[in-house]
């Protein structure tokens, strides 16, 4: 009777502790996808060294990819979208807020040499959203798209300029965005004074586009290089000025990397590199023989880093590659883009991280 | 006599290993199932809770159908008013506004799925008398009225039911660990609402979704479905944004396990509520995992730019409502294609 006791009170702890068991392993039993968390990136290891560094944003906080190893740099705040100036000696970024945002001047490791804009006001509608910096060839110039001017419930981006080293009331606006469609970003201030810049647009059935224009000079009409169908977005140009590599969806939830030859104010036939997945924010490395970029890696939907070195991308004769301006050429949209001949194959150099994926990343 | 009793005690005490194996797996089994029990109580809980619920449509003359809502063949197609709704602080519980009405129609034989977005604006007759927008459904008669208001003007034929509130949304995006997107255009608005989980519900914040591939979560999401003060086509735009969205959540959700569930409950903990029984929603599931996105049909009835009377609906002021007034006569046949 004792024995059958002893053994009744034992099984109750086991039994107790089998439906714990039950209990937690059903837990672990949750679609690794939903589970997955993504890392603060200097708690990872890159699982491919990219040559030179990297700038890229998680969460707003920016981070520094060198030689393997991420550090952050910046103080805290919502840092996004670095840009370098071209003498790779210091970058703008933007430091967003609640109701506005503000570009920085930093060094490269992060520091902040001098606050650039002033957007914050203290009635909600006065402020103003600023993003998309980017500093033009000869180092004078900051470009960027600013909501400006507003128009009740218009808010729309508009592609401005100003000095480097001047004050905002220097800035002058150089486009005029279409209404109610969130406007004009990505600028690319071109050597000779014209500029590279994506359009939206939106027509009656809802379907929204987004389209490269060049510009010759400021408030200029400004010509599509890309075609509506096509929506291409996310401009980056090659260090030596002859490529530019976009995105474009043709109005899919899928995105294909392109390139074309750029002469300075038309494109010619685009490559299709990649194709088929949420590619996004490509930029070139400083030799301008790869690109990153930023995709999903699983399907927990986190974006990573990812390296792309480029086949032979010899300009076709449409277009003959020259990376100065001609004032006199005839931009005109593009022909259709063509598959490339032997497909890259991506190399995935982040894991377990969730890059900011509208911050394009700066490589120098 | 005597010197038989300590000897039955003995064998008595002893316990055949058979019976002792036996009644150790089945006190396993119990324990096991105790503990399923409790991982999955949330689960039925909020099955009893949320799902099933009834709806009593009242008979109409030009959809008119007995109550309550017939189901439609196990396998069958059938459609689903899907219902999305402002913070219900501002409004007495159950009697909120009716931000969001997709209809989706899912054909489980051919995998095909179509989704329609009912303008929350448009001007129709309710069900419960008098004509209003027809978001003002859901707060003067519930889902009943939401379902007969919309079976009336539409002449469609509706199944089921599922609602869902703003903050469900974003916790359930959340829970879903976000969801991947394609923006279109940025998303900027300077008279977004400001009421969630703050005091003051009528303020107004700045937003700005910015456009290109990324991951969202749940905030981001519902602010880049519910703005719609700078879009050019203002309730129209964020109607193809919500169906954006929502096949994004599809995706997400086709990776869930069983495990998952008491997590989404929890996510949904009274922001959801459905008249689909537990078994149809399992089915659901089932079914939506199975969807290619390229079988999904996408409408949208936008307005007409300016005057012109070929698309679905125009805008204009009624009683100082600005309103979208439908167009039947090319709303209806799209209707009925897509809705047969």
């Amino acid at each position: 009777m004792i024995a059958r006791r002893i053994a009744a009170i034992l099984f109750l702890p086991m039994m107790f502790a089998f439906g714990s068991g039950v209990y937690l392993y059903l837990g672990t039993m949750k679609s690794k996808v939903v589970k997955e968390r993504a890392q603060l990136p200097t708690v990872t290891k890159p699982r491919f060294v990219l040559p030179g560094t990297v700038l890229v944003v998680q969460e707003g906080r920016l981070f520094k990819l060198n030689a393997g190893s991420f550090t952050e740099i910046g103080p805290p705040g919502a840092w996004s979208q670095p840009a370098l100036t071209p003498d790779h000696t210091k970058l703008i970024a933007v430091s967003r807020s609640g109701f506005y945002s503000d570009l920085y001047l930093l060094d490269l490791d992060g520091h902040v040499i001098k606050r650039l804009t002033k957007n914050d006001a203290r009635i909600i509608d006065a402020n103003h959203w600023v993003f998309y910096p980017h500093v033009s060839p000869d180092g004078a110039t900051l470009t960027y798209s600013l909501d400006s001017p507003k128009y009740g419930f218009q808010v729309d981006l508009a592609v401005w300029s100003m000095p480097l080293n001047g004050t905002q009331a220097q800035a002058r606006r150089r486009t005029t965005p279409n209404g109610h469609t969130g406007g004009d970003v990505s600028p690319i201030p071109l050597a000779g004074g014209g500029l590279l810049f994506v359009r939206h647009s939106i027509d009656p059935s809802t379907a929204a586009y987004s389209q490269i224009y060049y510009q010759s000079r400021p408030l200029a009409v400004p010509t599509p290089l890309t075609s509506e169908a096509d929506d291409c977005s996310q401009p980056a140009l090659s260090p030596d000025g002859t490529q530019l590599a976009m995105i474009c969806t043709g109005g899919k939830q899928t995105a294909k990397v392109e390139v074309a030859p750029f002469t300075g104010s038309a494109l010619g036939p685009a490559k299709v590199l990649l194709d088929g997945r949420l590619y996004a924010a490509p930029a070139w490395s400083p030799d301008g023989k790869a690109l990153a970029y930023f995709a999903p890696a699983g399907a927990a939907g986190h974006f990573q880093l990812w390296y792309l070195a480029l086949p032979d991308l010899a300009p076709s004769a449409s277009a003959s590659a020259s990376a100065t301006p001609s004032a006199g050429a005839t931009p005109s949209v593009r022909a259709s883009p063509s598959p490339a001949p032997t497909p890259p194959v991506p190399i995935q150099v982040t894991q377990g991280v969730d890059l900011s994926a509208t911050s394009p990343p700066a490589w120098f | 006599m005597a010197g038989q009793g300590p000897a039955r005690r003995r064998r008595a005490s002893r316990v055949h290993p058979v019976r002792l194996t036996v009644l150790t797996v089945i006190c396993l089994l119990l324990s096991g199932l105790a503990g399923a029990a409790a991982y999955f109580f949330p689960v039925v809980v909020a099955g009893v809770g949320q799902t099933g619920q009834t709806v009593v449509v009242p008979p109409s003359s030009s959809a008119g159908r007995a109550s309550p809502t017939p189901s439609a063949p196990p396998g069958g197609p059938f459609t689903v008013l899907l219902l999305g709704s402002d913070d219900d602080s501002k409004f007495k519980s159950d009697h909120v506004l009716t931000q969001s009405m997709i209809l989706v129609r899912v054909e489980p034989a051919t995998k095909h799925v179509t989704m329609l977005s009912i303008p929350r604006d448009l001007w129709v007759p309710l069900s419960t008398g008098g004509s209003a927008k027809v978001d003002a459904a859901y707060s003067y008669g519930g889902a009943a009225a939401a379902i007969a208001t919309v079976e009336r003007n539409f002449h469609v034929h509706i199944d089921e039911y599922a609602w869902i509130g703003l903050k469900g949304l974003i916790k359930l995006i959340d829970r879903l660990g976000g969801i991947d997107i394609f923006v279109t255009n940025p998303v900027l608005d300077d008279f977004y609402p400001n009421d969630i989980d703050v005091k003051y519900i009528y303020g107004y914040k700045r937003v700005a979704v910015l456009p290109g591939a990324q991951h969202l979560n749940g905030a981001t999401a519902l602010e880049y479905v519910r703005s719609r003060h700078n879009d050019i086509n203002g309730d129209f735009g964020r109607s193809a944004r919500q169906q954006q969205v929502l096949l994004a959540i599809k995706a997400k959700t086709s990776t869930l396990t069983a495990a998952d569930l008491p997590d989404i409950v929890d996510a949904l903990k009274g922001e959801f509520k459905t008249s689909m029984g537990l078994d149809r929603v399992r089915s659901l599931l089932g079914v939506a995992a199975a969807f290619d996105l390229a079988n999904v049909k996408q409408v949208v009835l936008y307005a007409c730019p300016s005057g012109c009377y070929t698309s679905y609906s125009n805008g204009a002021q009624y009683g100082g409502q600005s309103v979208v007034v439908p167009h039947w006569n090319q709303i209806l046949p799209v209707v009925k294609a897509n809705f047969p």
